[in-house]
């Protein structure tokens, strides 16, 4: 029984992670009502950038924090302003733009692997990092140190992005752009910059996952392929476009990643996710906690 | 000279070569090449049907060829049936799996529909990846089947050389082309075409989309699944890692992109562009620069869309058809 408890407990640990780094994704989607699949790609960017500060500096790897979130927020800023916004003038008529998904795997395939051009494709982790391996014991139950961190960082970031999307002029104005985008603009407001606005914030949400990842996992060149298709689901899975559903989506199925292989075979798990997956657009595309959107 | 006969004089002449090519090119590695970019063609052709006309965007076409792939060897390996039957087989299995992904997936919409193609293939793959045996089946997990080079011949699907390979795979190629051009032709393309630019429109209109999209997605796993045997009984090794790899379903879907989907020279030429891309700078830069071919792919994908939405075929055609204009003279075809 313990083991069922702590499995939980760690699943939701790591969940909340696979939430954060959902998090970018469902608050790009509920604006540009795009589907970003460089979102992985940006989640590796990210963990590159927070390795590379604490090689580089010497930092304590949550201090890069200060070094990533500016870096990538200019990354995702510049990205959807160079790359991705002509598209969307473009189509600006199209309900779907589905050449946008296009181009945005375009981007994931540059991104991932120039990364292999350049880093090379050997693991790398932070030696000698003072979170490694670091365990938190509660009589016979083990708790990871920096899961526990990447779940306050998670809890504190959709926080912070829910206090930016209620409470601040330019939180109003993206919450007016996803309404409605031709109504927003008749108020005055530069759709375009409301979106290079979120774009970056998603971005940067990605690069606060990646480094919360980076003290207890590898980094390589695919690794956001890994972090990729979870996202996807646990986006679908607490309704795209909802922060809170994208923390409790990643918490689903980090639990049952992590309490699964207690009664059955590890590598199947990752089936019953995506039948969970399947499941949920088939019967409420919407998610847990989407509006209905019309389709 | 009838200018109408003499524009499609130049074809004729692509066939003769393409028949003509392993008489003149002796070697193994580029006939090799040839292959996998007639497959390549091949395959997206297939994806063509319904990723094209029907203007969606499915990314788990992988499961397809997967399916085909296991059904044939499956057959051939416990019940010594040759793999030109399996192949049928898997044709059909794979068509039954397509409609049942096909059902309730049509109702979605856009990036809805790319996510749950994706699962179910995925889902798929990691099936066959825990599964040793299915029933009297064995599927063998991860490790995959191989199939022991026994008895070549043309009963057994099994070639010591590479050129009967070639040639199966060019009719084959040839067979599916002609198949689009005939649908495209057909009152069934036009109801794709019209759902896939406005499926209200053409519900308006008295066209059954979802219908039309079912039986494009049908034929389109059915005709995939081939590809699927062929390539198992051209590796003789299969695992569910290499015939059913998410990059083999994006990688379809980027071939048809930047060739031109829902046009039937576009997967052709898509396929001609980037396949020897993709070999030759794996063979010359593979060990310096890796991933540099889909690094490519993906800034080529980006300017398509940007400059090209309709695909590289758009332009092409253009050029062709004035090309043939000037030398044979004749007025303005489409």
């Amino acid at each position: 029984m313990l083991f069922i408890i702590e499995d939980t407990i760690n699943g939701i640990l790591m969940g909340s992670i696979y939430g954060l780094a959902a998090l970018g994704l469902t608050l790009i989607f509920g604006v540009l009502k795009v589907i970003n699949f460089a979102h992985g790609s940006l989640l590796m960017v990210g963990m590159y950038v927070a390795y590379w500060a604490v090689i580089l500096t010497g930092l304590h790897p949550y201090v890069t924090l200060i070094i990533v979130i500016p870096v990538m927020f200019l990354f995702g800023y510049l990205l959807q302003d160079i790359i991705i916004k002509p598209i969307f003038k473009a189509e600006k008529d199209v309900r779907e733009p589905i050449t946008v998904i296009i181009v945005t795997t375009g981007v994931w395939y540059i991104l991932d692997n120039l990364s292999l051009l350049v880093f090379g494709p050997q693991y790398r982790n932070i030696q000698d990092n003072p979170l490694r391996g670091k365990m938190l014991e509660f009589g016979d139950m083990m708790i990871s140190v920096p899961k526990l961190w990447g779940f306050c960082a998670a809890i504190i970031t959709a926080a912070l992005v829910y206090l930016f999307l209620q409470k601040t002029r330019m939180g109003r104005a993206v919450r007016a752009t996803s309404l409605d985008r031709d109504a927003a603009s008749l108020q005055g407001i530069n759709q375009y910059k409301i979106y290079n606005v979120t774009f970056g914030i998603g971005t940067a949400v990605a690069g606060v996952a990646g480094v919360a990842i980076v003290p207890f996992f590898n980094i390589f060149p695919s690794v956001g392929v890994l972090f990729d298709i979870k996202c996807f689901i646990i986006v679908v899975l607490g309704g795209l476009g909802s922060i809170g559903g994208a923390l409790l989506g990643g918490m689903i199925v980090g639990v049952i990643e992590s309490v699964g292989p207690q009664f059955m075979t590890a590598t199947w798990t990752e089936a019953i996710v995506y039948g969970l997956f399947l499941v949920f657009l088939f019967l409420k595309p919407s998610g847990l906690f989407g509006v209905k959107y019309d389709w | 000279m009838n200018p109408s006969l003499a524009r499609k004089l130049p074809l004729v002449l692509v066939a003769a070569v393409a028949l003509c090519l392993p008489l003149v090119l002796r070697s193994p590695t580029y006939l090799h090449i040839l292959i996998l970019l007639y497959l390549y063609a091949y395959l997206t052709t297939s994806w063509n049907l319904v990723g094209g006309f029907a203007g969606v965007l499915p990314l788990g076409h992988a499961a397809f060829v997967g399916i085909g792939a296991y059904t044939s060897t499956i057959l051939s390996l416990q019940y010594g049936i040759s793999p030109w039957i399996g192949m049928l087989v898997g044709g059909v299995l794979s068509c039954i799996v397509g409609v049942i992904i096909g059902l309730p997936t049509f109702k979605m919409r856009g990036a809805y529909f790319a996510l749950a193609t994706i699962a179910f293939a995925e889902g798929i793959r990691v099936m066959f990846e825990n599964i040793d045996y299915a029933g009297p089946f064995q599927i063998n997990g991860p490790r995959g089947l191989q199939i022991p080079p026994l008895n070549t011949g043309l009963s057994s699907f099994m070639f010591a050389t590479k050129e009967p390979y070639y040639y199966i795979i060019l009719v084959m190629l040839a067979g599916v082309i002609a198949f689009t051009w005939f649908i495209s032709r057909s009152k069934l393309g036009f109801y794709l075409v019209a759902g896939g630019e406005d499926p209200e429109a053409a519900q308006a209109l008295g066209v059954n989309v979802a219908r039309a999209k079912l039986i494009a997605m049908a034929m389109s796993s059915f005709l995939t699944a081939f590809a699927g045997t062929f390539w198992a009984q051209f590796t003789l090794y299969i695992h569910p890692k290499s015939v059913m790899s998410l990059d083999i379903s994006f990688e379809i879907a980027f071939i048809a992109l930047i060739g031109g989907r829902g046009s039937i020279a576009g997967p052709v030429l898509g396929a001609l562009l980037l396949r020897p891309v993709s070999d030759f700078s794996r063979i010359y830069f593979g060990d310096k620069l890796p991933g540099l071919h889909l690094i490519i792919f993906g800034v080529v994908l980006i300017l398509v869309m940007f400059y090209q939405p309709r695909g590289l075929q758009e332009p092409l055609t253009r050029i062709y058809n004035r090309a043939m204009r000037r030398i044979f003279g004749g007025r303005e075809s489409a």
